[in-house]
């Protein structure tokens, strides 16, 4: 039965204190003391307008908002801290769910000092006494992640709910933070300090910029601690096809060096780069190993870009870790599995994980003649790089450059499925460094045209006098579809994935159908693409309208049907990759019947993405073709209502029919 | 809420029981009991089966001292890739419910088992829900199986220890995946008794030996997921197991009355009515004059002012906090919720009775057992006093005692007082009443009293172009649907959300000029929504005609029977509800009818249709109206609802024809 409504649900909150970032221990010891911001018993003065006010005019209809927001932390070798205070009024009955507080912690630190308290709209104060559970989300040996949770009581609209704690830091315990800006409720206030450890240098940027009552992150040349106030900080919702949240969110990083920053851009990408090349080379840079392999890959009389491919379809038959499920420690122990640990080894044993494959690519290219270069891109996946953040962690993905016939070749193999001479989407469009001994130079992989990744669905169907449909439908993936399919369904046997195809199938036709796959798609490799082959049958697919049967023109139109169906926007609309779909319908029609009124043929171009739909008819047939082109990745915020309205006229366009006659009308005209 | 599975849960994680026949523990390496179980010959399964218990086996074993041990013992083969979950086991426990030991081990196909150690069994708090509103001691100790890959078996030993509140435990036999062997057995003390009943299974006889009584059964098939089927307790296989200490009062339900009477010990003093509680039932109710009013009033106070909060801590899973405590915190869960308004109405001279439901309709039938696993909800009955009218309060039946008893559900906080959503409609509940307590049927309301009135006054112009203004009206769940959507929305401006998502069911494009709502937090009137649209080519040109589907807004059809594989459950249908649509939509200048669609009219038992298109001057008029009379949709009649829903998906696609009219066309040459 469906539930009409989860009753209970609601959306998890605080993540503004889920900041869990790349962690570093100090081996040494270093004492400071320093005054708490806030100490374990303040309770910041409530003003009467907080108590009275019913709304926010800068978050109209918010169930609840953040009065004030406080983060204050400490890094200190002995006693490291971090001191929350959190203000919320609630505003709507559904804002009274923000009263059930969940503060998350992890292994290395406690929570202390938990206080909180309701004050009524009267001004009146309800402390909580009650319990705190420790509720631990993820343990094992190795790391752990909790959380303490309780509920204010006497909380009603209109109330306050306020309540403070303090992370305290296991003694040597350091690591890189950052300040979450951007929250699920709109702030009217926050005020952020941190005070850096004073023995490793510590830089700071603010990836995704400032709220416009935000000022600037400054430290403080005496304390030396780093400080940030912010108002009226908007609400952050998610929406659909947006860029990677983390890239949207307002929030400022912290990041500390044991060696020191090099705050010359140029200097610290070379400084980088020569560091990784020199790591890739010591891994890829087996010469000898490598040229017995490339000749067992390659013939001599091979042209070069034959012996390129054949070198990169044999890295991806290399049994590639990365794509299996995961390996737990236990098992590696278990079964004595050696992980290689360079391009050698990983021949040998014939198998690796797939940044390692990659670089087996780059020593066998090398082996084999060609110019081939290491890179590392950052994928676009969780970020859109910046290289003036100096964060070299940004830089999350390999590939190899080769020269062939005077152009660059982008090379992943360790991507599986990935077809030569394509990338996987996140390293699509992104910008990366090209690695050689002296650092290296800045590079930007191609995005591919729509033409690269396609979608083409042809259909061969027989339309019965009972308005039911049924015949053949050829689905064809290519380039980045093919590949998230295979990824998709890799750890699936061949019974479930003719299910998710089928089902696939299924959604995309606007009307209830039976699908079954009739051949055996191609799932491994990616030099071909994937094949789909169905028989469809639909048991009412004509409407009727008195003496005329009519044949919608839309037939794998119901994924868009949906697409861009509200007014506004706040977000850029984020589009993984170019695509192209085409459909090819051809129609028999039962005997006598025929068409009383053609389509007129409709083209919506906008330049990026484009459609086309036409119909065609001949006696006995009626054709119907369909595409769709998008070329582009991102669209602003403020541009959405022309790609809403695309969307829109698309949908007038599929919901066009076909005007038929059955045999009984025709001979009666 | 009642604790959901307090002691299922154990059951369900752990599935089943054992005999202890076999060595506990291999050397360096599965049991022998696991190795036993791997290598029997196994029937062919479906391409669908993902994996297969092959061997489980549970000892529930009883001490004169009331204490109980269970012994869980279980062998999986994963067949298929999407059988690697089965890898994954939570086992739930709390300070009642102590874990002694938990062993895992995966037998590959090839090479040397595998075992986990208990240090390497992550533990966690029990958080079901998304996030943590759930205040709880349960906790999990969670077995990661190594390679728990097709063609490999996986299995567990879990002993426990369990000091029951009530001595009653289920045997969940029936699972997703077929059983190919399972055993359960219960030891008892001298003196001790039992009764087993089971739902869903004919009854199994055990084999009894000194003490001991042991069930088996083989080849139990699996219970696959279909949408819109009835709730797990309502089709899976399973015993419930009543344990009757000698002479004691604290023994399982072998009936509704012992149960009730259980419940009605547990909520003893609960609902007294303290100073605090009565001056705020003055304050709510003094100004109030009729004894409707000041239910609706306490009852309004319950769902809007006291806030909802899961607890269950130790027997607080099944006893509510007394009415004081809820009171002055302003939260509590549906059992305290139910609590406190029943001490509120008492303090106005208003009799209430605790109702412990199943919150899904159909997990509970008048054949189901007395046991608490199969509930996880409390409401209240309440006995309507003289003189209110049947049509105040239509969710109630008239018992035979108490007379009209009202059900009301105090956590919905957006179905109104006097309603019932539908979940609850036609849902059986234990009844707890001063001397006990009975299954007693919830009432079905007619299907006018839920649902949507959707009127329209529309404009049509010769290039296709629709505007308009639309009326919707809604009641009972189609109200309650939209106001909890409605209530998700955290900025004024996405108000407008959910009517686009439900206007772009129906058009391709179109443009709100206006748009509001009525009634959201008003549930004691009708939710609506009133809005003006623009449409661009909504009517569609073929030639020189236009093709015109008047049913511009609303569908209905169900495609759920539209698949290959035979259903084999029923269908439960959300509420009874009654939905119309009435247009008028004015014909553009210098066109005129071709061809209307033909009316509908299909009546059968378990929900009615009928439809028109006709002219009326220059307008076309459409009027439907469709009716769910029947919450279950039974076996028999999954053909007849197949064959409406077709009829219905193709009357709203229907599509009425306008050509230009003959004086539009201008006079002919001759």
């Amino acid at each position: 039965m469906t539930t009409l409504f989860p009753l209970w649900r609601k959306l998890s909150r605080l993540q503004q204190l889920r900041r869990f970032a790349f962690v570093a221990a100090l081996s040494f010891a270093v004492a400071l003391a320093i005054t708490p911001a806030l100490t374990a018993d303040d309770w910041l003065p409530i003003s009467p307008e907080e108590l009275k006010m019913t709304s926010e005019p800068k978050a109209p209809g918010a169930p609840a908002i953040y009065l004030y927001r406080q983060v204050d932390r400490s890094d200190l070798s002995h006693g490291g801290h971090e001191h929350n205070y959190i203000r919320i009024k609630i505003l709507t009955e559904a804002g009274r769910d923000y009263a059930n507080i969940e503060i998350p912690y992890r292994d290395r630190m406690g929570i202390s000092s938990i206080r909180a308290r309701t004050v009524r709209p009267d001004g009146s104060i309800v402390n909580f006494d009650g319990q705190v559970f420790k509720t631990a989300v993820q343990k094992n040996r190795d790391s752990k992640f909790l959380a303490k949770t309780f509920t204010v009581p006497d909380v009603q609209v209109g109330s306050i709910v306020e309540y403070r704690f303090t992370y305290d830091f296991e003694d040597y315990y350091i690591f890189n933070s950052e300040w979450i800006v951007s929250a699920p409720l709109f702030t009217k206030k926050a005020l952020f300090t941190l005070k850096p450890f004073d023995r490793w240098p510590m830089q700071w940027n603010w990836p995704a910029g400032l709220p416009e009552g935000a000022t600037k992150p400054v430290q403080d040349e005496h304390s030396s601690i780093v400080r940030m106030t912010a108002e009226n900080i908007p609400a952050f919702q998610e929406e659909e096809f947006m860029p990677p949240p983390n890239e949207l969110k307002y929030r400022v990083n912290f990041l500390y060096s044991e060696d020191g920053f090099e705050n010359d851009e140029n200097k610290y990408w070379k400084k980088f780069g020569k560091k990784q090349y020199d790591r890739v080379e010591a891994f890829a840079d087996k010469r000898k190993a490598m040229e017995e392999a490339v000749a067992t890959i390659v013939s001599p009389s091979d042209a070069p870009e034959v012996k390129l491919e054949k070198i990169y379809d044999r890295c991806q038959k290399i049994r590639n870790l990365s794509y299996e499920p995961r390996i737990s420690g236990e098992q590696i122990k278990h079964d004595k599995m050696k992980l290689p640990e360079n391009s050698e080894e990983l021949w040998k044993l014939g198998y690796g994980a797939g940044k390692d494959i990659t670089w087996l690519f780059l020593g066998l290219a090398r082996a084999a003649g060609f110019d081939a270069r290491p890179a590392l891109v950052a994928s676009r996946a969780e970020h859109f790089f910046n290289p003036k953040r100096l964060d070299s962690r940004e830089l999350d993905a390999n590939l190899v450059v080769v020269k062939l016939n005077g152009k660059d070749i982008f090379c992943d193999p360790g991507a599986a499925f990935t077809a030569y001479g394509m990338l996987p989407w996140v390293e699509t469009g992104a910008r990366g460094r090209l690695l050689d001994k002296d650092g290296g130079d800045w590079i930007e992989t191609p995005l591919p045209t729509s033409s690269a990744t396609r979608i083409e669905r042809k259909a061969d169907l027989h339309l019965n006098d009972d308005g039911s449909l049924d015949g053949k439908v050829t689905v064809t993936y290519t380039g980045l579809e093919a590949q998230a399919w295979r990824i998709d369904e890799r750890e699936q046997d061949d019974a479930a994935r003719k299910r998710s195809l089928e089902d696939n199938l299924k959604r995309n036709i606007p009307a209830a159908s039976e699908v079954e796959l009739t051949n055996s798609p191609e799932w491994a490799g990616s030099k071909n693409p994937l094949v789909a082959e169905f028989d469809v049958k639909i048991s009412s697919w004509l409407s009727t309208a008195g003496k005329r049967e009519l044949l919608p023109a839309g037939f794998f139109v119901n994924n868009e049907k949906h697409m861009f169906e509200h007014s506004t926007r706040t977000f850029p609309v984020y589009y993984r990759f170019p695509f192209l779909k085409t459909d090819d319908i051809a129609i028999a029609l039962p005997q006598g019947w025929k068409v009383d009124s053609d389509l007129k043929p409709v083209t919506q171009d906008i330049k990026a993405i484009a459609y086309s739909f036409s119909v065609a008819s001949k006696p006995g047939t009626v054709t119907l073709q369909r595409s769709l082109r998008c070329d582009i990745f991102i669209v602003p915020a403020d541009k959405y209502s022309v790609l809403r309205a695309f969307y829109q006229y698309i949908r007038t366009a599929d919901d066009q029919q076909v005007v038929l006659l059955p045999a009984a009308a025709v001979a009666v005209n | 809420m009642l604790r959901p599975f307090a002691l299922a849960l154990l059951a369900a994680s752990a599935f089943f029981a054992t005999l202890l026949a076999l060595p506990v523990h291999a050397d360096n390496g599965a049991p022998a009991w696991m190795h036993s179980a791997a290598v029997a010959a196994l029937p062919q399964y479906d391409d669908k089966t993902n994996a297969v218990i092959l061997y489980s086996d549970e000892l529930i074993a009883v001490q004169s001292d009331g204490k109980i041990r269970r012994t869980v013992r279980v062998a999986i083969k994963i067949l298929r890739p999407a059988g690697r979950s089965l890898g994954k086991h939570r086992f739930a426990y709390d300070p009642d419910t102590k874990i002694i030991s938990l062993h895992g081990w995966t037998i590959p196909a090839q090479g040397k088992d595998y075992e986990v150690k208990e240090k390497d069994m992550p533990d966690e708090g029990y958080i079901p829900f998304e996030s943590g509103e759930l205040v709880t001691d349960v906790r999990t100790k969670n077995l990661d199986l190594p390679a728990a890959d097709p063609g490999n078996v996986v299995g567990y030993e879990l002993v426990q220890d369990w000091r029951p509140y009530i001595f009653q435990d289920m045997w969940g036999v029936q699972r997703q995946i077929p059983v190919r062997e399972a055993h359960y057995a219960l030891q008892l003390p001298p003196s001790w008794e039992y009764k087993a009943v089971w739902a869903n299974h004919l009854d199994v006889v055990p084999s009894t030996s000194n003490g001991l009584y042991s069930w088996s059964l083989s080849d139990v098939p699996a219970v696959r997921w279909e949408p819109e089927m009835p709730p797990w307790h309502g089709v899976a296989a399973r015993m419930v197991v009543t344990i009757l200490p000698p002479g004691s009062s604290n023994s399982g339900f072998e009936s509704w009355a012992k149960m009730g009477s259980w419940y009605s010990e547990l909520t003893r003093g609960r609902r007294d009515v303290t100073p605090d509680i009565h001056a705020k039932v003055v304050a709510l109710t003094a100004s109030l004059n009729s004894p409707l009013a000041k239910m609706q009033a306490l009852a309004g106070y319950l769902q809007k002012d006291v806030r909802y909060l899961a607890m269950e801590l130790g027997i607080g899973g099944y006893q509510p906090h007394p009415a004081s405590f809820v009171y002055s915190h302003h939260f509590g869960d549906c059992k305290d919720k139910a609590t406190l308004l029943s001490a509120m109405l008492a303090d106005v001279g208003i009799d209430s009775y605790y109702v412990i439901i199943n919150a899904d309709r159909g997990a509970v039938d008048a054949s189901t057992p007395p046991a608490v696993g199969n509930f996880n909800h409390a409401i209240l009955a309440i006995k309507i006093p003289e003189g209110i009218a049947d049509a105040a309060l239509p969710a109630f039946t008239v018992h035979p005692k108490f007379g009209r008893l009202l059900f009301f559900d105090p956590t919905d906080t957006l179905t109104p007082f006097g309603y019932l959503r539908g979940d609850l409609q036609s849902n059986y509940g234990m009844l707890v009443i001063p001397d006990g307590g009975e299954l007693v049927h919830l009432p079905q309301l007619p299907p006018a009293k839920g649902g949507t009135r959707r009127t329209a006054k529309l404009a049509l112009d010769p290039q296709g172009n629709l505007t308009g203004d639309f009326v919707e009206i809604r009641t009972g769940d189609s109200a309650t649907g939209q106001r909890y959507r409605q209530h998700a929305v955290t900025k004024s401006e996405d108000r407008v959300k959910p009517l686009e998502s439900l206007v772009s069911d129906s058009l391709g494009s179109f443009v709100f000029t206006k748009a509001s709502i009525s009634n959201l937090d008003d549930t004691s009137q009708p939710f609506g929504y009133s809005y003006s649209v623009v449409a661009r080519n909504y009517a569609k040109t073929a030639g020189n005609l236009l093709l015109v589907r008047p049913g511009v807004v609303g569908s209905y059809a169900s495609g759920i029977l539209e698949r290959k594989e035979p259903r084999q459950y029923p269908i439960e249908i959300d509420s009874p509800a009654q939905y119309s649509d009435a247009f008028d939509i004015t014909l553009p200048p210098g066109y005129e009818v071709d061809d209307l669609p033909a009316p509908v009219d299909i009546d059968n038992k378990f929900a009615s249709y009928h439809s028109k298109t006709e002219l009326r001057g220059n307008m076309l008029h459409y009027d439907r109206v469709y009716e769910v009379k029947q919450l279950t949709i039974a076996m028999d009649q999954m053909e007849d609802f197949r064959k409406f829903n077709r009829i219905v998906a193709g009357d709203e696609r229907s599509t009425a024809v306008l050509k230009p009219s003959a004086s539009a066309q201008g006079p002919t040459n001759h």
